[in-house]
């Protein structure tokens, strides 16, 4: 009986590739929120439609979607870098080939009241820190600076821990939570991780390599329709914030509209295009986490990332 | 023995080496199931830290375990006192059952902190109410004739309780005990997502980091604890009714 269960389940694992409707599925790993502006302004101009390309939208908070890429159930998703280089490190075959993030939105949220004025000094002092087990920056920032007098708790998603203890510090995304404390009538302060010195491209697209040798030229249009979309957005995020609104009543109007604002300066390049990766980024990011003994080895950097033209 | 270590070994072993096989040959990605020779190693390689974490969980466990049968005996025993207070009050210990913990778990974290309290509470919610419906099923269904034989005598309240009821109640109870032992594991790994420590933890760690042969090895260490208390259980209720209940006798 377990047997033939398992068979069945790995039978659909096999035959889960990608449809081949022409729709491209697109998992995502959170409700949308600005972090996807881009992806809806695309929709909304057109711009996959006149590439001939039909898109889905799927995923959302806690799916699985390096292992929904890994297995071609879909054709891209979001992820951060750095679970690209891990998932290549454990044997899959998953290539970046858009990072909205140019700067890690990652940060660590205090009460601006402890008067604390970096990371060093937040993570020195003694108090609680909220943060998801496992994630790579923790464990980077406790090799660089110690967690001495820290309590390490589990981020439960909520901002009501940090708003009740005054001495707790918690892990966001700094288009996010800050803006929620703050409304909450909290004065936080936050300090981006990318200042340690551990800068992850963050809200890339990921695809499977597969695809990405079979199906080049239909990669390089979505990702010119993705990047036509972050353009309008950054531009004038309003209509696309309008159009995600509704699929996410815990942001209003007013969250959007200040998230779309905060996030601008790590979306933007100079002189650069929207979304496109630098193999040097790439290379420090597999040190780090080959140092951190979060992966065997560092791969060369064309091995995690391209960028489709 | 051997006829009943057999079969369960032979299911065992079977399992694993089909497992292996047929993932071997479609060729599955370890991110999305690893072999049984990978969770092994991953399993042995990190004894160290899951063997810590099994301790913190175990205690968590036993100390949650504790508390819903404290606790679960107590409120089966006041339900059993009448059945007005029966009516009144039973439905809401229904309450237990159908509590989705994953949804309440981080309310515990803020009532309790972060820590073992938190853990404790989880599994002791998850855990209590077959302990209650076990109990009074047992406390009500106590033979007719004897409670006359007892009222015959004139005993006390507190002596038919104590030497009647509770003792027919108790395999009721053992039963019960043996289905909370395995909610109480289930509510503790929830309640460590959100309060911290033990395989909780472990396992949301590895998720994070991509290691699915991790997340298994913790399974597993964790299905050993569900396994082992559910053997004490069962080691338990045989000390305690092989003299007398047609349950335990001849086994």
């Amino acid at each position: 009986m377990r047997a033939a269960l398992l068979a069945l389940l790995l039978a659909c694992a096999a035959a889960c590739s990608p449809r081949d409707d022409g729709t491209l599925r697109l998992a995502l790993n959170w409700k949308p929120e600005p972090e996807f502006g881009g992806l809806f302004e695309a929709e909304r101009i057109g711009a996959f439609a006149k590439r001939g390309l039909t898109l889905e939208r799927t995923g959302g908070p806690g799916a699985p979607v390096v292992q929904m890429v890994t297995a071609k159930q879909v054709a891209f998703g979001i992820a951060s870098a750095d679970e690209v280089v891990m998932a290549r490190d454990r044997g899959s075959d998953v290539v970046a080939v858009f990072a909205t993030y140019q700067t890690s939105p990652q940060g660590l949220m205090t009460h601006a009241a402890r008067g604390l004025g970096s990371l060093a000094e937040v993570l020195g002092a003694k108090g609680t820190l909220a943060v998801e087990p496992g994630l790579p920056y923790v464990k980077f920032l406790e090799q660089r600076y110690g967690f001495g007098a820290l309590t390490v708790v589990p981020y439960t998603y909520s901002i009501t821990p940090f708003l009740s203890d005054p001495t707790l510090t918690q892990q966001v995304f700094v288009t996010a939570a800050p803006i929620a404390a703050r409304r909450a009538g909290a004065d936080p302060k936050v300090f981006l991780i990318a200042d340690s010195g551990y800068d992850p491209y963050t809200a890339v697209v990921i695809a499977h390599g597969d695809t990405l040798r079979a199906d080049a030229a239909r990669v390089a249009a979505f990702v010119a329709a993705l990047r036509e979309g972050w353009q309008g957005y950054l531009a004038d995020p309003g209509p696309a914030n309008a159009l995600m609104a509704p699929l996410n009543p815990e942001m209003d109007a007013e969250a959007f509209r200040l998230a779309s604002e905060a996030q601008e300066p790590l979306i933007e390049v100079a002189g650069g295009a929207v979304g496109a990766m630098r193999p040097e980024r790439w290379t420090t990011l597999a040190r780090q986490l080959q140092e951190l003994e979060l992966v065997k080895e560092a791969l060369p950097p064309e091995r995690y990332f391209a960028n489709p033209e | 023995m051997s006829r009943r270590v057999l079969p369960p070994l032979v299911t065992f072993v079977v399992g694993v080496l089909v497992l292996e096989a047929v993932i071997r040959a479609l060729g599955v990605s370890p991110l999305i199931l690893p072999t049984p020779s990978a969770v092994w190693s991953a399993a042995t390689r990190e004894a160290g830290p899951l063997l810590a974490a099994l301790a913190d969980t175990a205690r968590a466990v036993l100390l949650g375990l504790a508390l819903s049968a404290t606790l679960g005996v107590a409120a089966a025993v006041a339900l059993a006192a009448s059945p007005w207070i029966q009516r009144a009050f039973y439905p809401y210990a229904i309450f237990f059952q159908i509590v989705p913990i994953v949804a309440i778990a981080p309310l515990l974290v803020i009532w309790f902190g972060y820590g073992q309290r938190a853990v404790v509470a989880a599994a002791a919610v998850v855990s209590v109410f077959p302990v209650i419906a076990n109990t009074l099923a047992g406390l009500l269904s106590v033979d007719p004739n004897l409670s006359d034989l007892f009222r015959l005598h004139g005993a006390s309240r507190a002596a038919t309780l104590w030497k009647l009821r509770l003792p027919w109640a108790l395999p009721y109870l053992l039963t019960g005990l043996r289905i909370a032992a395995g909610l109480a594991v289930i509510g503790a790994i929830v309640g460590e997502f959100v309060g911290g420590g033990g395989l909780g933890v472990v396992v949301l760690g590895a998720m994070r980091q991509q290691r699915t042969d991790l997340v298994f090895a913790a399974v597993g260490y964790a299905s050993l604890l569900g396994l082992a208390l559910f053997a004490a259980v069962g080691l338990a209720s045989r000390l305690a009714l092989r003299h007398w209940h047609a349950s335990e006798t001849d086994r």
